[in-house]
């Protein structure tokens, strides 16, 4: 990942703002830690802090076109540069990088060509033929984007909230799949996939279309001129992940770091992920590096956790402190690119609450709602804890193409159906079921759903909770809905994390861009409805579901079932 | 490098005071990126951020000692840990870190051990037996500590003056060679050579010996775990420094892990003396060649964020650091977590042009000496903190305390700058190396003359920061410098904006008295300025103004044609007129 800071349109004195540009791009020198750089033109600013992955001799930003009219400071991953450049025979390209795309792609096509991109990105575009902008943010928000306003009329965008919070009077979560155009003056949505209108589709399952996709997203994926690896939980996903990409490592250009694949996982010593993930990257040959944290450390963490991640959501929180422990041990080992699971669990139904799904339409729904929220919860958690230490996350399950492909199949599939001995997100592990090639053994291949906050070890949550039950009274709680009227904290786990939250980002606009409301065990809102009980149990964790989990199998237990058992 | 702080009987032990040492903590994250750590013990709090170079895997810090009692966080390397494990059979080790031996060498040898370490190193070692701790930074000050005091009785220790000076009533650069101990209540020298007295040695000079010892030093320096390089500015020390790890890499582990074809470094402006300079030993000596270049706004652009890593606002310091803390992150980019680097041999021989006019070798032999002793608020400081801004760690070859005792006592007779006799400014370490049989440098580059390092980098560089300056700080300014700053008074108006800056990060009056002053000619000590009448009138900080001198010297003593290009090819800046055949200035 790279940083971006755009200033656009700076009415008073902008050659003296140079200076206060340079202090706020340092911000977001975490995520990209290998050279700086800063356009000025008229009264606007475009700087970058980049991390390099593809032509890291020549890639520094910002990028320009060939007569250097048009600039763009881009933070992002184009998977199709190449074949995009091939369409673009007539332009002569700087640099190496795939990003440079951008810039003559707008050269040719105007403002319509971001669905072209194949990839992650955030953007800003500085056209100086006529002072003109656009930005824009990939189709699920899989690398964060903040847009603000000042009051001298000037338009702010930045990968990360804490770059424009102080200068902004108002600022928010940029939309993902959208774009802002000076010219339109406002956000229009360039993402339009069939699923976006939430329809039932009427594919049928076709496990090898399945498999397909998925393989042909991850390969994609291995486009880096650098060391990268996977995050490998030993969970379903990330150990499909790691099975695709040692599999197809050889035949790609990340073949020069050595064919064989680096796998990394944490959690406190003698976790269940650790276990799992140690089998996993024994059965695939991994190289694997195993990372042991302790609460104590976990807990020393936070307030750095929470000003990178910039959220107070309780579930990312416990989430992110691990994944952000871990990005910075891998960073120390020289790896910049891992490949990560994120993503699954939304498009297959994976949480545990799915199983009380009343139907097919509802299931589907629900999944459309979860991608569409992505932004704020995973992905934000796996961009900003990698980015904290200059680790880029790549995430094949986002790829565009997969998600028409797996979001197109009838939900009837998709249904947790014990009595035919489908398990959650069963039609993925069908399409992996290879007998005579196998990808992963049949036993992980059935193995059923960790909750990732669960899996780095059951003390981890519980540590957490002791640990603000020391540090936020009744009384503070007692008034919690006092101070804190919007998205009230209803924990003392919740108190804590948001009184760190509000020190470092103050502002109304801050707290707004946090997502609250209902859930159980991850579901949005709407999906509290499914059983009634819920509403009166609102617990953020994956645990709350496993009533639910357990009543639904006992009846029904088949043997491919055996996921780690913890029944207390 | 690694970051350590320690706040030592704060009367402390609250949540939000582990909370406070956790965030100043985190402000030397820089130097040590790759893991951090937390001990606490009552109210005395040890933290450390990790830069990890030996034992990767293992040696996560604080570090202890067997039962656990003695706790350290050290920022360092100790290169003879391997020997001195050795001396401590019965002891066993946690970590393969270099630094663990530290807290055994405390249990076996009490608080008198710390001479026994080669290597550079600041800790912080406290003995929870009876609350009791100590504190020790390397001879010359290679690593950079702070102490500071607060007003709860509580004493601060810290890699740099960020981490402490927001807490601290009163705080201080930690000398050099010396050792505090809770103990005494005080601070002692532990470093005890010969030529600290400055009494004048009578060794003669004997090149086999120097060249030896300065191999030893530099090989020593090859210990890693992870990749390295060289920086090579294409000058003689870094020259020297390149040509030695080439010729001695094959043999090390290093070389086994990372492939024995040595990478080198270089920054300039584009077309600068010290890119050609560098390109040409590079070639010789067929090393992987790195060349970065920088533009005078990069610079600019970088100026604040040098200062407050820096921690000077010292002119020459900065105009030398900024190049080199641009470098720094171009080389951590390419994964490099260290270098070697070429500092303290003009310290050592007088390298500086202004030795020239030394009166005679007592001058000439004390000179050193001081300058030796003010390194660890010039070039150490420069160089430890513009690498550690990145992650990076500088190691410095010349300033083995083995090797500036060999070099610290021969007969100054020998050091001094005879153009008559074609002894140019450290003669006697080029005609160490000077190997007819198996060259080290090809000739011209082994007797090339010193360019000033800022001016190396390219011309335009330092004429571009005064011009800087001079567009924000005015004449009116200037008038009221000597009120707004009785201290170490800015005497030019780039003085004057690097001061602003650096009072903007760091302003109390501790952290303006940490910083030196006086008068000086071209990086001369206060004492030197006496050596010419004509230059008390005249202090410009940078090298330049030594060239006067250094054309006068010479003018009358050039004896051969050869010799006298030579010296042109390293003054182009005389009179601003470029010379013929030089193909640096178009």
């Amino acid at each position: 990942m790279c940083g971006i800071l755009a200033v656009l349109g700076i009415a008073d004195n902008p050659q003296g703002k140079r200076p206060r540009i340079i202090e706020l791009s340092r911000r977001l020198r975490h995520r990209g830690p290998d050279w700086s750089g800063l356009h000025h033109h008229n009264n606007c600013y475009l700087a970058h802090e980049r991390l390099a992955i593809v032509d890291p001799a020549s890639g520094d930003q910002p990028l320009y076109n060939e007569d250097k009219t048009i600039v763009v400071t881009v933070n992002g991953e184009i998977y199709n540069h190449k074949e995009l450049r091939e369409r673009l025979k007539s332009h002569e390209f700087r640099t190496g990088s795939d990003c440079e795309v951008i810039a003559h792609l707008y050269e040719e096509y105007g403002e319509e060509f971001v669905n072209m991109l194949d990839g992650m990105f955030s953007f800003v575009l500085l056209d100086t033929r006529d002072n003109s902008f656009i930005a824009a943010r990939d189709a699920i928000g899989i690398t964060p984007l903040y847009i603000g306003w000042g009051l001298d009329g000037s338009i702010w965008f930045a990968s990360e909230m804490k770059a424009i919070s102080d200068d902004c009077e108002r600022f928010m979560s940029f939309l993902p799949g959208h774009l802002y155009s000076s010219k339109l003056g406002g956000l229009r949505r360039w993402y339009n996939p069939p699923w976006f209108a939430e329809q039932i589709p009427s594919a049928p399952y076709e496990p090898l279309v399945l498999r397909k996709a998925f393989e042909k997203a991850v390969v994609k994926r291995l486009m880096t001129d650098v060391p990268f690896g996977v995050l490998l939980s030993g969970g379903l996903d990330s150990s499909l992940v790691a099975s695709v990409a040692s599999r197809y490592l050889v035949y790609s250009e990340a073949a020069q770091w050595g064919s064989q694949l680096h796998t990394f996982c944490i959690g406190l010593k003698g976790s269940p992920d650790l276990k799992a993930a140690k089998e996993v990257a024994d059965y695939l040959g991994t190289r694997h590096h195993e990372f042991h944290f302790t609460v104590q450390e976990g807990i020393d963490a936070l307030a750095e956790v929470i000003y990178h991640i910039e959220t107070y959501d309780v579930t990312t929180i416990r989430a992110s402190t691990p994944m952000f422990l871990m990005s910075r041990k891998i960073r120390a080992l020289g790896v910049k690119v891992v490949l990560s699971g994120e993503g699954s669990d939304e498009i297959f139904g994976g949480y545990l609450y799915f199983h009380k799904a009343p139907n097919k339409e509802e299931f589907h729904q629900e999944t459309c709602r979860k991608i569409k929220a992505l932004h704020l919860y995973d992905c934000l958690r796996a961009n900003k804890s990698t980015s904290a230490w200059g680790v880029e996350a790549r995430v094949p399950f986002l790829d565009k193409e997969f998600i028409n492909v797996a979001m197109d199949i009838d939900p009837e599939w998709k249904m947790i159906r014990p009595d035919l001995g489908r398990i959650e997100k069963w039609i993925l592990r069908n399409a992996f079921d290879d007998e005579q090639n196998p990808y992963l053994p049949k036993h992980i291949l059935y193995r059923q759903k960790e909750q990732f906050s669960d899996g780095v070890g059951y003390s981890w949550i519980d540590g957490l909770k002791d640990h603000a039950n020391k540090q936020v009274t009744d009384a503070m709680l007692a008034n919690a809905s006092f101070v804190y009227p919007e998205n009230t904290p209803t924990t003392k786990e919740g108190y804590y994390y948001r009184t760190i939250f509000e020190r470092f980002f103050p502002k109304n606009a801050a707290r707004s861009t946090v997502p609250g409301g209902p859930s159980v065990a991850c579901s949005t809102a709407k999906a509290v409805e499914w059983d009634a009980a819920w509403s009166k149990n609102l617990d953020p964790s994956g645990r709350a579901a496993l009533g639910v989990h357990v009543a639904a199998y006992d009846e029904a237990k088949t043997p491919a079932i055996n996921g780690p058992s913890k029944k207390e | 490098m690694c970051g350590i702080l320690a706040v030592l009987g704060c009367s402390d032990d609250s949540q939000a005071k582990r909370v406070r040492v956790l965030e100043l903590s985190r402000r030397l994250k820089h130097r040590g990126p790759d893991w951090s750590g937390l001990y606490q013990h009552g109210d005395c709090y040890l933290a450390h951020q990790r830069l990890a170079i030996v034992d990767p895997a293992s040696g996560d810090q604080p570090l202890y000692n067997e039962d656990k009692k003695i706790v350290v966080t050290v920022n360092g390397e100790i290169y003879n840990h391997e020997e001195l494990r050795r001396s401590l059979p019965n002891h066993k080790f946690r970590t393969g870190s270099d630094c663990a031996v530290i807290a055994h060498l405390y249990e076996e040898h009490g608080e008198n051990f710390v001479d026994m370490l080669d290597g550079i190193f600041s800790f912080v070692l406290l003995d929870t037996r009876d609350n009791s701790f100590l504190v020790a930074r390397d001879a010359i000050g290679i690593t950079s500590l702070y102490i500071g005091w607060g007003l709860d009785g509580s004493v601060w220790i810290a890699s740099e003056l960020k981490g402490l000076h927001d807490e601290c009533e009163h705080f201080e650069s930690f000398p050099p060679g010396h050792l505090y101990s809770s103990k005494s209540g005080c601070l002692r020298r532990w470093y005890n050579p010969p030529w600290f007295s400055e009494a004048i040695p009578s060794t003669p000079y004997d090149p086999l010996v120097l060249r030896q010892a300065f191999e030893n030093a530099v090989i020593k320096r090859l210990m890693t775990d992870v990749p390295f390089g060289v920086l090579l500015s294409g000058g003689l020390d870094s020259s020297l420094v390149a040509s030695i790890t080439s010729r001695y890499l094959a043999g090390t582990k290093a070389a086994k892990q990372w492939g024995a074809q040595l990478h080198s470094f270089c920054v300039g402006l584009e077309g600068s003396p010290d890119l050609k300079a560098a390109r040409e030993v590079a070639d010789y000596l067929g090393t992987v060649h790195h060349e970065f270049h920088f533009t005078v706004q990069d610079g600019i652009d970088a100026i604040e964020d040098v200062i407050y890593h820096i921690e000077t606002y010292d002119v020459t310091t900065i105009r030398a650091s900024t190049p080199m803390f641009l470098m720094s992150r171009k080389i951590k980019s390419l994964g490099v977590k260290m270098v070697i680097s070429g500092e303290g041999s003009d310290e050592i021989f007088g390298g500086y042009l202004y030795f020239h006019k030394a009166p005679n070798k007592e001058e000439f032999y004390r000179e050193t000496c001081r300058k030796i002793k003010a390194l660890h608020q010039y070039d150490c400081l420069r160089a430890n903190k513009a690498t550690s801004a990145w992650g990076l760690e500088a190691r410095v070859p010349f300033l083995d305390k083995e090797f500036i005792n060999v070099a610290m006592s021969i007969d100054p007779e020998w050091k001094m700058i005879k153009p008559e006799q074609k002894r140019i400014e450290k003669w006697i370490l080029r005609r160490a190396f000077d190997d007819e049989k198996q060259p080290y440098l090809p000739k011209h580059i082994l007797y090339r003359q010193k360019e000033q390092f800022s001016d190396g980098v390219g011309y335009s560089w330092i004429d571009g920061l005064k011009a800087h300056a001079d567009l924000h700080v005015n004449d009116k300014m200037m008038l009221n410098a000597a009120h707004i700053f009785p201290h170490n008074t800015p005497t030019t108006k780039e003085a004057y904006y690097y001061r602003m800056i650096f009072e903007r990060f760091f302003p109390q009056n501790s952290a303006r008295l940490s910083v030196p002053g006086g008068a000086s000619v071209a990086c001369s000590t206060a004492t030197a300025v006496e050596w010419d009448a004509a230059w008390s009138k005249n202090l410009d900080p940078s090298g330049r103004a030594a060239i006067g001198v250094h054309n006068s010297a010479y003018e009358k003593h050039l004896v051969n044609g050869n010799l006298t290009s030579k010296i042109i090819d390293s003054m182009p800046l005389t009179n601003g007129v470029g010379t013929p055949g030089l193909t640096i200035r178009s």
